[in-house]
């Protein structure tokens, strides 16, 4: 069985191939802007290289962030479109999961958020525990207390909180991320539509006009 | 006349996610399908078209209205010839999301993709409705645009003017607000001008009093919230009363410039076989028959699609993706969108023509 993941929630394109688990061929490219133009081609040159067919691809794994909103959507948007095509599911996976894909236990997971700010979500043995938060450094709280805070800045969140703290950041995630998709279908066979987890509002204010007094 | 060909179309640049089905046969175009979902409840509490949440709302829904609209055609992917999206101008973050569901299709299916310009398929609307032959004269009207085009083909477009501001869909959403009329703002504020006297405030007529083709609607905005104003000063709110004959004035003042400027353009052109409208501000009936008088004046067929046509909709772009893969036309997986794409590139950028360029 053979999945193809990929992930552009940063400045990157990122995209592997993993049969039964195991990631055959993955590709990666920084680029902070482009990701539209240069996913598809990425995605065929590496299936090319492989030898993996259209026909081969069993699902469809897209890293859904947190991360930048428009990579979000470039790689999901496309996910879905090949699922619609090949007629196979497409599942996400989250950068959360990806990055702490092999620990076990109760951990807190961090990834880099815009304005000195962290993405946050606690996992256990892997699974997402409630939801992902946006958080300051300054005023992290987590309950109940994880044996492990893994992430970006996670010395300091780990301190804050008096537990052990690992930095790590997310490098090329389509391997895990293909990996991590390749359990869950393992699973189940169903699951629901990809779709980015973007963890903060939209930025949008209400109208500034004011509508009138309507007199009798 | 040619080899039957079917085109999935697929368009997602401003607040409408919308997917369809077009085969011609060789009897002219034929509609299979033309779905549309649109988002005006999850826009209706900001005033207008917020791009975080409308390219939100693409990228969850693109895939499921390009089903539903394969569904009801009865049509699968390998029973497609190629696949047209818009690729510009519009909302970058909700262009993107039909452009990736595009070249993931057409790569997972093995089917070409056409990039097509969300202008183009207005442009291209009368000739997919009623058959019109180039060159034909089009008044793009919409809430995002404003231009006179002649159309001499698929893709060779003359622009012959256009707003410098504001678009008239755009003002009429404004007045709408201003006015405590529910969005979007073209159909409330025709509502409630039924009742109203178009006479009662003299709102201006901006540009008409220069020559040439170019429009403006910004200062009419700020008429009708002045207008709007004096009378909230003066009496402490707004009447019923008030409300339609504030809309009528409004209205007529659009419809006006609109006409004049069309008149213009009509005289300005040789060898036309007709004026077409095309755009949501299309469906205005007061607009519709101020151009239809201007097209009998000048001895011109005139051309208004129908609604659901004349808004945002998939089959406008599989159109304007039929015509120009019979030119040939093939994008490979690399074409970027574009928030900005002039359809007449040639043309002098009258609005954003900052170091970005031209806008549309």
């Amino acid at each position: 069985m053979t999945i193809l993941a990929f992930d552009t929630s940063g400045p990157f394109v990122s995209v592997a191939l993993a049969t039964d688990g195991r990631v055959i061929s993955e590709s990666f490219a920084e680029m902070a802007r482009g990701q539209a133009e240069a996913l598809m081609p990425m995605i065929a040159d590496l299936m090319a290289e492989a030898g993996i067919r259209r026909s081969d691809i069993a699902a469809v794994a897209v890293g859904t962030g947190p991360g930048n909103f428009t990579g979000l959507r470039i790689a999901v948007s496309a996910a879905r479109g090949l699922a619609l095509a090949l007629g196979r599911p497409a599942l996400g996976v989250s950068g959360f999961e990806a990055l702490v894909e092999d620990v076990s236990g109760l951990c807190l997971a961090s990834l880099p958020a815009p304005r000195e700010q962290v993405y946050l979500q606690m996992l256990r043995d892997g699974q997402p525990e409630g939801e992902a938060w946006l958080s300051g450094l300054d005023d992290i709280t987590a309950e109940p207390t994880p044996d492990v805070v893994i992430g970006h800045t996670a010395d300091r969140i780990a301190a804050c909180l008096g537990t052990s703290g690992a930095p790590a950041e997310l490098v090329r995630p389509a391997a895990a991320i293909a990996r991590i998709a390749t359990r869950k279908l393992a699973v189940s066979a169903e699951h629901p539509r990809p779709a980015p987890l973007y963890v903060r509002p939209a930025d949008a204010a209400p109208s500034r006009d004011g509508a009138p007094v309507i007199l009798p | 006349m040619s080899d039957p060909i079917t085109i999935l179309g697929i368009e997602t640049s401003c607040d409408d996610t919308a997917a369809a089905v077009l085969r011609d046969a060789g009897q002219g175009p034929e509609i299979l399908s033309n779905r549309v979902a649109g988002q005006a409840e999850l826009h209706a509490a900001f005033g207008g078209v917020v791009p975080e949440i409308a390219a939100r709302a693409h990228a969850e829904r693109v895939d499921l209205v390009i089903e539903a609209a394969l569904e009801e055609a009865g049509v699968q992917l390998s029973g497609i010839d190629a696949i047209a999206v818009t690729a510009g101008p519009g909302l970058i973050g909700g262009v993107l999301a039909g452009v990736m569901a595009a070249k993931a299709i057409g790569f997972a299916a093995a089917k070409p993709v056409i990039a097509v310009n969300h202008l183009a398929g207005h442009a291209l609307t009368p000739r997919l409705t009623d058959g019109l032959a180039y060159p034909y004269l089009v008044l793009l009207v919409s809430g995002g645009h404003c231009q006179f085009l002649r159309v001499d083909g698929p893709d060779s477009f003359t622009r012959l003017g256009g707003t410098i501001d504001d678009a008239p869909g755009e003002a009429f959403d404004k007045a709408a607000r201003l006015l405590g009329l529910p969005q979007p703002g073209g159909p409330s504020v025709e509502r409630a001008a039924r009742n109203g006297d178009p006479t009662r405030f003299d709102l201006p007529r901006p540009l008409v009093d220069r020559p040439g083709l170019d429009l403006s609607f910004s200062g009419l905005k700020t008429a009708i919230l002045r207008a709007r104003d004096g009378l909230v000063t003066a009496q402490g709110g707004l009447r019923e009363a008030d409300v339609a004959d504030l809309s009528a004035s409004f209205q007529q003042a659009v419809a006006d410039v609109l006409t004049e400027k069309s008149r213009r353009a009509l005289a300005g052109q040789t060898g036309l076989s007709g004026f077409a409208v095309a755009g949501g501000v299309a469906a205005n009936n007061q607009l519709r028959s101020g151009l239809q008088s201007v097209a009998e004046e000048a001895g011109v067929p005139f051309v208004a699609p129908p609604l659901a046509l004349c808004t945002d909709n998939g089959a406008m772009i599989a159109y304007a993706g039929l015509e120009l893969h019979r030119l040939g036309r093939r994008d490979g997986p690399a074409f970027p969108a574009r928030p900005r794409w002039p359809l007449d590139a040639a043309a002098v950028p009258i609005l954003g023509s900052g170091k970005k360029g031209a806008k549309a």
